[in-house]
């Protein structure tokens, strides 16, 4: 149909007999017709329109989050609402916000990763909700975890954190953290130990891990015992476990080079290099592992939705403890915030509270996604009803006090992205072998350290 | 002797020439087949090592007592293939041995094997200085404790017209049942879930008025280039061609600027009206006109015809093949283009998301369904493909020329 | 100028109505310049904006007024200076009746009800195979073949009526009027109504003949008119921003607020690096250079000394070189094939047009959706391309009873393959497009040369060296410099086959991504400004340099 077309319209071009030459003139007045369509489908006079977005990892989350518009449409007065999947991961979600932000045609409230709030507030993007937050009787701060809380609380002028610093930036629209996938067919198969019932006795270490790994990977040449995705989560993770990390405690300066942090990267190097038990490292072990070919899985509690349609005997367990006797795991955990330059900040504002509310989280935990960012067991226990995985108390296990989770969060004394810009090269050096642990060491701190604001 | 020498090399040459031929036409060919035939696959098929490039589907067979069809293999009875159904998976079997003697070695269900002195008081024995729990498995009526080797796990593998026969074997590298045959709901689904259609007609509206517009002011442009004489002619000329070498990523982030000025960020305008004024497409066609032998239209100056005359109804109608080179790049050019795209639609109003951009979506979506990945792939690439196979002779021959004139 | 005939009254009128005009405009754009500074006029535009107006319509004024005066001195350039005036006067409010009747926004709202309306357009494609059906019945009566034009004409116009209807045209209309009532819209419309009616008054003949217009002042207007809707479009959507961009690359234009001027730090930051003499081969970066300002970007050792390269931005010099490696790798691979493939296609053999137009296929493919075929092909576990090479290493080991290890490269994640990858995926696709820019120039070449070549007993490979090289030189230059200019350019593969699209340990980096990256993610504009012109700078350089050689070459075939 369409080549039909095109060269039916090469022809108008091209032969330009008087006949045709009115049809070619005329696409200037086809253009206008459907802007009448579009009116039709404006809002009623009275309602204010406001559009939403949050990034959505797959079809499942996108199917979550309308439903959820669709219920929140009825329930606020005077407001129409209109969600947008906005692009996933791989299609710079962030980016593609900034763009829009600077053209104008950004979102009212968007969701933005815990990483980047910093960067966005800094530059004046979103908006400090301090005063709308002051007036709204039953917003407060200590409803939702900590860890987040004090970035979005985070008065970078003063440098408070907290109820009163004078800065909200906007409320964490969930939490989560990593657990690994188990793919039981392949363990069964290859006879290793079941990583839930070592993980309940507290015999779930890095050898263990490494066992299990080892002995799947055994299964054949295109079985992998350990996938992990390569973005600056799955390796932090490591770094954390063996009690080194990305930062200094006030996160001021790069301890990527310290002994622990470097014992951390060289295991999950051996698991690359040396004992050849993981996916290779920058393709994505999602497809692999949904194909049945991953044994462990890492991966947040947002692949569940996506994880939940293979066709294998699955299920989670908490990620293994390493030298400094936590998993070190992350609390991720991303925010709704609100355009700075929105005409309509209160509803907005609304909006964003009643994306968070106990009610709303609830659901969306009953519907899988993601774990609720407000401390209440209540929104706990609507998450642990949702089953498939049956273990979905790896997760919560991820997150409580004694695991001692370090919060994902932003760089106030620098620049999250271009920090990560300088990381993870490096790091992806290592792991492919390009470059040694020790060479790492030696280099990495004096460049990512430009990144700080001295 | 001779002659036949000279035939056989003749034969020789042709037979490296064609054989040289083809396999860079499989080369080129590949790609296309496979996204092609991938694209009809399920999820599945598509993770297969080795691969196939065919698609397939798992046949199913409804026994009697199972609710749900259950998928067919093929396993080894008594040295002929059957084909069985797969009735439960992750059987768990040990393979045991006793402590002394680790090489006669037996398997049996983890589930018929009992823990040597019961659950809560397990008998162990040590081997090679590691502590080893033994089991109870009874071997030709008699129970020995022995030690569990390794283990794994079988499916039950049965008849279908006879449930009774059962055979247990290893799932995973059991071969399954499978007919050729696609999957053209693919299609449907990536149309449906992922604004393939009206990407789709976006890029064709695009296409169609990009090559459209272009072809007016480029015509006009390069008559006035090639046949009309004012004052300053040649010096906006020789601007026109000192800017074709300027690759468009230099206007980028202007432009984009620009567009946030005139607010047409986010609209379908700003992938149309900047692109159909252009210096190469003036320049070819003024190459074009210049070629034209000028009595003609001298002659209908006499005539009293007017210059959008001569130009409507003499240098048009005898530009066809020019026309349709120009019309061929801007094609290519508007349908394939992304970076620009990429800047300045809004991500979420997929509303206006050309092909390009309803791709670089789904590949993030759908990244563990590469069928669906190329089922789209396939929905951006086979329009120009059908236009290139319609009019193979014109882009061919358009690109020939504008190498001879470049 | 000697023969002058006499004015009609109906002329002469309207000539005096022109320079009431004429003044009466420049009254008005000098009112209006006034006006603007008063605060009376758009009191809200920035102050560019309003420099901008003043110096268009102070110009307008003048002009005007000198032309009111030439008019009624019965000058032609007085008809000259109306007509451009009003010309330009016309296509703005032209422009701004459209704007303000929402006619480009509009084009969304098409792409709502296009599709409903493609099977009428179907209908038109109809109407004109008709009249390529005419074509093929020639002459068998004289009658048949006209009614054969006739109905191709009515169904594609009746088609196209259709498909206006299908798709809101009236609807649309309605909604442009409706916008336009309003009084911008009001004031445009009568401003195209008014200029309209004074260009008719100019472009009359009779008119032209009372100022004593020539034959080549008609041309010049002519060739204006002609040239003016691709130069204004020009003009505004390429030489402006080129210009835009130019003052950018001085500032530190972030898109959030506004620039302030830099100078040359953008620039200078770019090409701020340090070359260092290393003493040992390892010796680290913080010994030799300042780290607080330079990165290490690489080193090049010889023996036991070596030399350190460190630059102010890592990432460009990264970029540069990715850039500069892909198209040495990308053109020699898309052009040399492409050479030996169109002098098999060019022997007289059958089916050569077929091989040809398999060869142009990937060329006209999405360069967005080819990556994403190919990112499949090059699965480390799956892919199409490590199980050929699986396949082919068995083959040789059975064959030799050799035991080649399978390298099973992880093409795209491994920073030793992955611009490779890239690569691969450029010459695959223009390949066959230098190809049949090949077989062009090689059907140009005057077969009397073989010929004559043939007489003297020279060989195949004799005539490929001294005949069919030299004479394709031009096309060989055009291939190579089109081939590199648009291999500089590479982005889209990486960024769709990358993730991320720096590629493993940057070694994807490449130049156009990095502007992106600059301007499009850390929205440092300016910055990414700046690199566009190096980039630039160094296009223009690579092709001026084989630009020489191409000259060079000819002067000494001649």
């Amino acid at each position: 149909m369409i080549s039909v077309l095109v060269i039916a319209s090469f022809a108008l071009a091209a032969c330009g007999s008087p006949a045709t030459e009115a049809p070619v003139e005329a696409p200037a007045a086809t253009e206008v017709p459907a802007t009448e369509a579009a009116m039709t489908e404006a809002p009623a006079m009275e309602d204010v329109a406001i559009r939403w977005r949050t990034r959505p990892d797959n079809q499942e989350e996108i199917d979550v989050y309308s439903q959820i518009s669709t219920d929140l449409d009825g329930e606020l007065d005077g407001i129409t609402l209109t969600y947008e999947p906005g692009g996933s991961e791989g299609a710079n979600y962030q980016d593609q916000l900034k763009a829009e932000i600077a053209a104008g045609t950004a979102p009212d409230v968007f969701w933005i990763p815990g990483t980047d709030v910093a960067d966005f507030a800094t530059r004046g993007l979103i908006l400090n909700a301090a005063d709308l937050a002051a007036a709204t009787p039953d917003f407060s701060v200590d409803d939702f975890y900590a860890g987040p809380m004090f970035h979005l609380t985070y008065n970078p002028e003063t440098g408070a954190a907290g109820a009163d610093s004078g800065a909200v930036w906007g409320i964490p629209r969930d939490v989560s953290t990593f657990a690994l996938y188990l793919n039981m067919d392949l363990i069964n198969e290859a006879g290793a130990p079941d990583p839930r019932e070592l993980a309940a006795n507290g015999e779930w270490t890095w050898d263990a891990f490494l066992d299990v790994a080892q002995k799947t990977r055994a299964l054949g040449s295109d079985i992998y015992g350990y996938g992990a995705s390569a973005w600056w989560g799955p390796y932090g993770v490591w770094l954390n476990a063996s009690g080194g990390g990305f930062f200094t405690e006030d996160r001021s300066a790069c301890a990527l080079n310290t002994p622990e942090s470097l014992a951390g990267l060289d295991f999950q190097r051996s698991l690359y290099q040396d004992y050849d038990v993981a996916t290779p490292y920058g393709e994505d072990p999602e497809p692999t592992f949904r194909a049945g070919k991953v044994a462990m899985f890492q991966n947040g509690r947002w692949a569940t939705p996506g994880v939940r349609t293979v066709d294998f005997e699955w299920d989670v367990v908490q990620l293994p403890d390493g030298p400094s006797g936590t998993a070190g795991n992350w609390l991720f955990w991303g925010a709704y915030v609100i355009n700075a330059n929105t005409e309509h900040p209160e509803e907005a504002w609304a909006l964003a509270q009643a994306l968070t509310t106990a009610q709303t989280q609830g659901k969306i935990a009953a519907l899988g996604a993601n774990i609720p960012s407000r401390v209440s067991q209540e929104a706990l226990d609507s998450f642990l009803t949702f089953t498939p995985p049956a273990n979905n108390q790896a997760f919560l296990n991820g997150i409580a006090a004694d695991a001692n989770p370090t919060a994902e969060g932003p760089l106030w004394a620098g620049s999250w992205p271009e920090f990560d810009k300088v990381m993870g090269p490096a790091i992806q050096g290592v792991l492919t072998g390009a470059t040694t642990v020790d060479d790492f060491g030696t280099t990495i701190c004096d460049e990512a350290n430009k990144v700080f604001t001295q | 002797m001779k002659i036949q020498s000279y035939r056989f090399l003749q034969f020789l040459n042709k037979f490296i020439t064609y054989f040289v031929l083809t396999f860079f036409a499989l080369v080129m060919i590949f790609p296309f087949a496979y996204m092609l035939t991938t694209s009809f696959k399920i999820p599945a098929d598509t993770f297969r090592y080795p691969p196939r490039m065919l698609p397939r589907n798992p046949e199913t067979v409804v026994v009697d007592g199972y609710d749900e069809p259950l998928p067919l293999y093929f396993v080894d009875v008594d040295g002929t293939q059957k084909e069985y159904a797969l009735a439960k998976s992750n059987i768990k079997v040990g393979t045991y041995a006793p402590a002394d003697n680790l090489t006669a070695t037996v398997e049996r269900y983890l589930t018929e094997v009992k823990p040597t002195g019961g659950a809560t008081n397990q008998q162990k024995v040590t081997v090679n200085g590691e502590e080893v729990k033994l089991f109870d498995v009874e071997v030709d009526g008699q129970v020995i404790p022995m030690i569990l080797v390794s283990q794994t796990t079988v499916g039950e593998f049965i008849d279908p017209k006879n449930p009774e026969n059962k055979i247990f074997q290893n799932v995973r590298l059991s071969t399954p049942v499978e007919t050729l045959g696609g999957h053209p709901e693919n299609y449907v689904e990536v149309i449906e879930l992922n604004n393939m259609a009206r990407a789709l007609t976006n890029t064709a509206l695009v296409t169609i008025l990009v090559v459209l517009g272009q072809l007016v002011t480029s015509v006009v442009g390069g008559y006035a280039f090639a046949r009309l004489k004012f004052p300053g002619r040649d010096t906006v000329f020789v601007f026109y061609l000192g800017t074709i070498m300027i690759p468009f990523v230099m206007l980028i982030v202007p432009l984009y600027q620009l567009m946030v000025l005139i607010g047409w960020t986010d609209r379908l305008a700003a992938l149309i009206i900047p692109w159909i004024f252009t210096a190469y497409g003036t320049f070819l066609m003024r190459q074009h006109f210049i070629t034209f032998p000028k009595e003609i239209e001298e002659a209908a100056l006499l005539d009293g015809a007017s210059r959008l005359q001569i130009l409507t109804q003499i240098l048009i109608p005898a530009s066809v093949p020019a026309l349709a080179t120009q019309a061929t790049f801007t094609f290519l050019y508007a349908w394939n283009s992304f970076i620009w795209p990429l800047v300045i639609i809004n991500v979420g109003n997929e509303k206006n998301h050309v092909l390009t951009l309803a791709l670089n979506v789904l590949r993030g979506r759908a990244s563990d369904t590469p069928n669906l990945i190329l089922a789209g792939a396939a929905i951006a690439i086979i329009p120009p493909l059908i236009v290139f196979i319609l009019g193979q002779r014109f882009f061919v021959e358009s690109v020939a020329s504008s190498g001879v004139k470049g | 100028m000697t023969t002058h005939l006499p004015t009609d009254p109906r002329t002469e009128n309207l000539l005096r109505i022109s320079i009431i005009w004429r003044g009466l405009f420049t009254l008005l754009s000098a009112a209006g310049a006034i006006f603007l500074w008063t605060g009376t006029l758009l009191p809200d535009s920035p102050l560019w904006q309003k420099i901008i107006i003043t110096v268009t319509l102070v110009t307008a004024s003048v002009f005007s007024g000198i032309g009111a005066v030439q008019i009624s001195r019965r000058n032609h350039s007085g008809r000259m200076i109306s007509l451009v005036v009003d010309y330009l006067a016309f296509v703005i409010c032209v422009v701004a009746a459209l704007t303000i009747g929402e006619v480009f926004i509009g084009i969304d709202a098409l792409a709502e009800t296009f599709t409903s309306g493609l099977p009428y357009l179907g209908i038109v494609a109809l109407g004109y195979f008709l009249g390529v059906l005419d074509e093929y019945f020639p002459q068998k009566q004289q009658n048949s073949e006209t009614s054969l034009k006739v109905a191709s004409r009515w169904v594609m116009l009746g088609g196209f009526a259709l498909f206006l209807l299908q798709v809101g045209a009236i609807n649309g209309i309605l909604y442009f009027l409706g916008k336009l009532a309003q009084p911008a819209g009001i004031v445009s419309v009568t401003g195209v109504v008014i200029f309209g009616l004074s260009l008719w008054t100019m472009g009359r003949a009779a008119t032209a003949q009372a100022l004593h217009v020539k034959t080549n002042h008609e041309q010049i207007l002519n060739g204006w008119l002609f040239l003016s809707p691709n130069l204004l479009g020009f003009l505004i959507f390429f030489a402006g921003p080129l210009v835009l961009s130019f003052y950018f690359s001085f500032t530190d234009s972030d898109a959030f607020n506004t620039p302030s001027w830099v100078g040359f730090a953008n620039y200078a930051k770019i090409l701020n690096v340090r070359f260092a003499l290393l003493t040992s081969p390892d010796q680290l970066a913080r010994d030799v250079v300042n780290i607080k300002v330079y990165d290490e970007v690489g080193r090049f050792i010889f023996g036991n000394r070596g030399i350190l390269f460190a630059a102010a931005d890592k990432f460009f010099w990264l970029a540069l070189r990715n850039t500069l490696t892909f198209v040495l790798f990308a053109v020699p691979l898309s052009v040399i094939p492409a050479l030996i493939l169109s002098n098999v296609l060019n022997s007289k053999l059958p089916g050569m047009k077929f091989y040809r137009a398999i060869y142009f296929m990937p060329s006209i493919a999405a360069v967005v959706g080819i990556s994403l075929v190919w990112q499949w092909l090059y699965n480390a576990t799956v892919g199409y391309i490590n199980y050929f090479i699986t396949l082919g290493i068995d083959f040789w080991n059975n064959l030799f009873n050799l035991a080649i290890v399978d390298p099973k490269i992880q093409w795209v994640s491994d920073e030793k393959t992955a611009l490779l990858a890239v690569v691969l995926i450029a010459a695959w696709q223009t390949m066959g497009f230098n190809t049949v820019l090949f077989l062009a120039g090689l059907q140009n070449i005057p077969g009397e040369l073989y010929e004559a070549a043939t007489v003297d007993g020279a060989g195949a490979w004799d005539k490929f060296w001294s005949i069919t090289l030299p004479m394709l030189a031009p096309t060989t230059f055009y291939v190579v410099s089109t081939t590199t200019i648009q291999a500089m350019q590479v982005f889209e593969q990486v960024f769709i086959l990358m993730n991320p699209a720096e590629g493993p340990n940057n070694s994807t980096i490449t130049l156009v991504l990095y502007l992106y990256r600059s301007g499009f993610q850390n929205f440092q504009q300016g910055y990414a400004s700046a690199i566009a012109w190096v980039l630039f700078i160094v296009i223009f350089g690579l092709t001026l340099i084989q630009f020489q050689r191409q000259r060079k070459s000819s002067i000494y075939e001649s």
